[in-house]
């Protein structure tokens, strides 16, 4: 019987991932229905349910979870997060810019259904995720609502993600990148909707501005830590194991922090971020903050 | 004769809100690191000969039901900015393949394909960010403020404009309908119902908006057609790249001039329904009389 407390006072990581992986796919489904026109909505559907590891929607509702709200008040914008990120992935795939043949072990969207298609299917699932926000969410105030808006488009747009992905374009083929400018690449391409995920949920969840910063600051040492992890599985994995084309930031010749600073290193400095994002949880309710502690050694640890 | 004073008015109403809308757009993108980025959306947004026909509506529309114009400003810079962002896209290789926009060198053209790429899917955040940053809250309740965001996104997304382009390049029966409607009819009902929204004008009035703004839209779309005809371009490609695609080309000039008067009468009808509000729906009759007789060349103003 004392074994059966102690395995139930122990937090599993696992199971809740599965949990909430399941129930953000399902509210993703229910989200982007099958409509007219037909392939448009296919090719959202493909890339939007391809399986991906939620790991933005999960921020965002342990976020919400962790300082006293309900899964279901995040739950719209966890999968506007989650549809943000996958239109990025599929105009970043585009032949024009990264010109990817594969993406979670599947063919990308325009080998699919087009280029004309994926263009247009990034842009409206964009456009959905904030229609999806504005009129999916409930009870919460309209007040914290259009502030989760703003949170939204700021970490998204010329601020954030889109930031990051144009001083990436533009660095390629450029020899001496340096470890700022590497910097400045990751925490707005790959961290900023980390970070905006982990806040939308923080502030539906009714979050003070002092814990909404404390998360703030957990979530942009994470998405670092993301990116450098990243990084070192790129250069010490293969494709199958990663479900896309291994080595490919060397064939580029894109700066990454193995280049620059060697894997020792920077398997140190993703520790250094670890450790910095999970101070930042101390305040908190230990019990509360175990799946965020979990994600975080999650995304350290993973291996894929 | 009174059509030509409301023509006169409209034409200085429009003029005092390009001015003012321009400018505000200007403000709203400042260039900043990595500048690349904001040049390519500032080109596009701030583009020489833009007629801000969905702003212009989206102002009068509030000002109808005595919105203060403060109040439609962000959202008039948002309908832009989201405008924009569909036209760098839609001019785009894979999609219309059009090197040049109103006369200038295409989005693409200047900045590369992968630059209009993201310039649009920046602008698309910056105009839901420019709404929430900009519209004075003693204003504009929040409700209201989340009504405008919801048919902003659904009138540029998978059943709107993005619907409209899909249809426009794969063709198929009753395309060249379904095209008008939602390439060029969304973003007119969205702006006259945006402007509405905020005035918090009642579901009636907004139905009404929704039914005058699609009107309005297919019809400047529907005229554009048939003066574009009407001086038969010399390019070939050209005509080849639209043969099939315009009101004019499926159905001939004359039964084009004929939907383009039905739409016409159908839009002032829907106005008719706004008697109450006396001389405040003026500028938003005076649109359709523009829209349908291109009254007077906003370029050479």
């Amino acid at each position: 019987e004392n074994k059966q407390t102690q395995l139930e006072s122990t937090f599993n990581f696992k199971t809740y991932m599965v949990e909430k992986a399941n129930s953000v796919n399902q509210a993703l489904n229910a989200a982007v229905s099958l409509r007219d026109p037909l392939k448009i909505h296919e090719s959202m559907r493909y890339s939007l349910l391809a399986g991906g590891k939620r790991v933005r929607p999960m921020l965002c509702i342990a976020a919400c979870e962790l300082v006293g709200g309900q899964e279901s008040t995040a739950m719209p914008a966890a999968c506007a997060v989650e549809m943000i990120h996958t239109m990025s992935l599929m105009h970043d795939d585009l032949p024009c810019m990264d010109n990817d043949d594969l993406r979670r072990g599947k063919p990308t969207n325009h080998k699919v259904f087009g280029e004309d298609v994926a263009v247009l299917a990034g842009d409206a699932l964009l456009a959905f995720s904030f229609e999806h926000v504005a009129t999916e969410t409930k009870a919460v105030s309209s007040e914290r609502i259009v502030r989760v808006i703003g949170e939204l488009a700021k970490c998204i747009g010329a601020e954030g993600l889109v930031a990051g992905q144009v001083v990436d374009i533009c660095s390629e083929g450029i020899s001496d990148v340096g470890l700022e400018h590497l910097e400045f690449i990751h925490v707005h391409k790959t961290a900023a909707l980390l970070e905006g995920s982990v806040v939308l949920g923080a502030i539906l969840g009714g979050a003070n501005d002092e814990e909404v910063e404390k998360l703030r600051k957990f979530a942009r040492c994470i998405g670092l830590l993301f990116q450098v992890v990243d990084d070192i599985l790129d250069v010490t994995k293969s494709s199958q194991e990663l479900g896309k084309t291994a080595g490919k930031d060397l064939v580029a010749d894109k700066t990454t922090y193995p280049k620059l600073i060697g894997i020792e290193k920077s398997r140190e400095f993703a520790a250094k971020l670890n450790k910095e994002a999970q101070d930042q949880l101390s305040g908190f309710d230990q019990k509360k903050a175990a799946p965020l502690i979990a994600l975080a050694n999650y995304i350290a640890y993973r291996d894929n | 004769s009174p059509s030509v004073s409301i023509q006169f008015d409209l034409k200085t109403y429009w003029m005092t809100l390009i001015a003012e809308i321009n400018q505000k757009l200007d403000e709203a993108i400042p260039i900043q690191y990595p500048q690349q980025i904001y040049e390519a959306m500032r080109y596009s947004v701030l583009a020489k000969g833009a007629k801000r026909a969905p702003p212009v509506m989206c102002v009068a529309a509030c000002e109808l039901f005595g919105g203060n114009r403060l109040a439609a400003f962000p959202t008039a810079c948002a309908l832009e900015m989201v405008h924009a962002a569909s036209l760098i896209h839609d001019d785009l290789p894979c999609m219309d393949n059009d090197p040049f926009r109103r006369g200038q060198p295409s989005n693409h053209t200047i900045f590369g394909v992968d630059m209009a790429i993201l310039a649009g899917d920046a602008l698309f955040p910056l105009g839901f960010q420019h709404i929430v940053s900009h519209t004075p809250s003693n204003l504009v309740p929040e409700l209201q403020l989340l009504r405008v965001i919801a048919e902003i996104a659904r009138a540029v997304g998978s059943t709107g404009m993005a619907a409209g382009q899909f249809v426009d390049l794969e063709g198929g029966p009753n395309a060249v309908e379904f095209v008008q409607e939602k390439k060029y009819g969304e973003m007119g009902e969205c702006s006259a119902v945006c402007g509405g929204l905020l005035a918090d004008a009642t579901d009636g009035e907004i139905q009404r908006l929704r039914r005058y703004g699609r009107a309005v839209g297919v019809l400047y779309q529907v005229v554009d057609d048939v003066l574009e005809a009407k001086t038969k371009t010399d390019n070939k490609e050209e005509e080849k790249r639209k043969k099939g695609k315009s009101y004019v080309e499926k159905y001939g000039v004359e039964k084009a001039i004929e939907v383009a008067e039905d739409l016409k009468a159908k839009a002032k009808k829907e106005l008719d329904g706004f008697e109450n509000y006396g001389e405040r729906v003026l500028p938003l009759y005076s649109f359709v009389d523009y829209a349908a007789g291109r009254g007077f060349s906003v370029a050479d103003a």
